[in-house]
């Protein structure tokens, strides 16, 4: 928990491995900004009162958030039974701790909004393309297919999750803001790992790509759906509603995995 | 029950263990303390340091299964929450007894075939059981299995170690003593969540008291096998402290003086206090303590 600071990058690939994907290396990577920071906010900030139409419209969306966070959180520790080797389990435990951290935060912030029961309310408001990728990211982890589930997992999801969150973060309040910050650090290193780990899977066995794209034929349209769904329920502008779309597809692209 | 669940929120999980009792550790000790020299040097306490940390990492190895595996069977949010903690605590013993392994010696590329050849085979039967729980998404017999049965057996085993290795060892001392405040909060989970639960589904209760049964069983056989020829590496142990002139000072647990009983006495009171320890939390949260047969 103190150890000194080592630089990852001048380390061998096996060392480098070990290394970024410790619990020692994640406790430094987290502790900068959360300490100090409990539910993933400065204690005492405050938000503008909001209207009863912007309550509504955030407490929809925080529930979506929270679909997919307990959905994120599955799929991490479901990983961690058939990862390939050690380094991997370790990494996903940290990740899952991440995804469990998000859905609290989440929670949190709906209880400051005035829900009372979470669990009933994220129910009533899931949006229904969010649903059936939770369903098919299941069934990936289910079958214990590791190139797959993580592709699904922390390439898409975790792109998806990291497009709405930093662009609803520009305009949202300040405490929504502050929470969304800081779920967007966690979701650049689970990103991350998955492109280290499936990039280095390309390179020795480069027909895989076929097979990703296959999936991500699938889950594209999926991801596409919720923006869609999602940005319907809030009244968005028509002729604003692509971005969000082209900001998902530019997000996976720069992880290698453009089609 | 969410306001008891509250309590294993993961914001408590941060303040308490990685920015509380982990603050200022590396690999759960404090930063530059080593093995000591005469282990590393005499061959019966270095075989019996290695062995003795493989059972440690595959016992985590099992428990970091089986907790994440609980997760997606996890009735509710804050179950989850509390478990991906675990999951992560879990993974964190994996860690830091993999390390140990590393510092005494062990080759990174010899680790998994160094663990293969040194598991105890009733240890590895014992996981078997609870994991094939977990495998069919029981959360009721899975979280028995793992916090009250698993972890209640790791609790008295890092205790004992523990106070075994106070004086002479320091380093390893200190990495248990965070894995058992870990174990602590699990063991109370489980008590706290599982209780309500088998109220409400008592029907469960004589598959859940039979993996019980089973699991004590290979524990006790695992205990068994464990401590069977460790009577040459205590002796030199007691030899080579005299010899440096560190008179080795009383070390009581549960009555036993660790510090000169024998390999038996050690066995004895270390399942004594276990399957005692077993009797009062089964009791506690509605279910028959089933004794094992003798291995």
């Amino acid at each position: 928990m103190s150890v000194g600071p080592v630089e990852p990058h001048v380390l061998a690939t096996e060392d480098f491995l070990e290394e970024v994907h410790s619990f020692e290396f994640w406790f430094q990577a987290v502790e900068g900004y959360l300490s100090d920071r409990p539910y993933g906010r400065t204690p005492g900030l405050e938000s503008p009162v909001l209207s009863e139409g912007d309550r509504e419209a955030l407490v929809t969306t925080l529930c979506n958030y929270c679909v997919g966070e307990t959905m994120a959180l599955e799929g991490a520790s479901g990983m961690i039974g058939f990862a390939p080797n050690r380094q991997q389990k370790i990494f996903l435990a940290t990740q899952a701790v991440d995804e469990a951290r998000h859905l609290e935060v989440l929670l949190h912030r709906l209880q400051e909004l005035g829900v009372e029961d979470a669990e009933a309310e994220i129910g009533r408001r899931a949006n229904r393309s969010l649903l059936t990728f939770r369903d098919r990211l299941g069934r990936l982890v289910e079958s214990k297919d590791w190139e797959a589930a993580l592709f699904a997992q922390n390439v898409i999801l975790e792109c998806m999750e990291f497009t709405v969150f930093q662009t609803h973060a520009q305009t949202a309040d300040p405490v929504t803001r502050e929470v969304l910050e800081g779920i967007v650090k966690d979701e650049r290193r689970h990103m991350g790992f998955g492109e280290n780990d499936l990039g280095r899977r390309l390179a020795h066995a480069p027909h895989m790509r076929t097979r990703l794209a296959e999936i991500r034929k699938e889950l594209d349209p999926l991801v596409l759906g919720t923006f869609e769904e999602t940005l319907e329920e809030l009244d968005t502008p028509r002729d604003a509603r692509p971005e969000l779309g082209r900001s998902y597809l530019a997000a996976v692209a720069r992880l290698g995995f453009g089609s | 029950m969410s306001d008891f669940l509250s309590a294993y929120s993961i914001q408590n999980w941060l303040e308490s263990c990685p920015q509380g009792y982990l603050l200022d550790t590396e690999y759960g000790h404090a930063p530059g303390e080593r093995e000591p020299e005469s282990l590393l040097e005499s061959k019966a306490l270095h075989e019996q340091a290695v062995r003795s940390t493989v059972q440690l990492v595959v016992g985590e190895r099992c428990a970091l299964a089986a907790s994440s595996g609980l997760i997606n069977a996890a009735p509710d949010h804050p179950s989850k929450r509390f478990l991906a903690t675990q999951t992560l605590d879990e993974a964190r013993h994996v860690e830091i007894f993999t390390q140990r392994l590393f510092d005494l010696g062990v080759k990174k590329d010899e680790l998994e075939s160094t663990i293969d050849q040194l598991a105890n085979p009733h240890l590895v039967a014992f996981a078997e059981v609870l994991l094939e729980k977990v495998d069919k998404g029981d959360f009721i017999a899975g979280v028995v299995g793992q916090n009250i049965v698993l972890e209640g057996m790791a609790f008295s085993v890092f205790e004992m170690m523990q106070a075994a290795n106070a004086q002479m060892n320091p380093k390893f001392a200190h990495t248990l003593s965070g894995t058992i405040a870990d174990e602590r909060r699990h063991v109370g989970f489980g008590e706290n969540r599982i209780g309500s639960l088998i109220k409400e589904f008592p029907e469960r209760k004589p598959e859940v008291e039979k993996m019980q049964k089973d699991m004590s069983y290979h524990m006790l056989a695992t205990f068994s096998l464990a401590f069977s020829d460790q009577a040459a590496a205590f002796e030199e142990g007691r030899k080579l402290a005299a010899q440096s002139g560190d008179v080795a000072k009383p070390s009581k647990w549960h009555g036993t003086d660790l510090s000169v009983a024998t390999p038996d006495q050690m066995e004895s009171v270390l399942a004594d206090t276990v399957l005692k320890e077993f009797k009062t939390r089964l009791g506690r949260i509605g279910l028959e303590y089933q004794t094992p047969s003798a291995p």
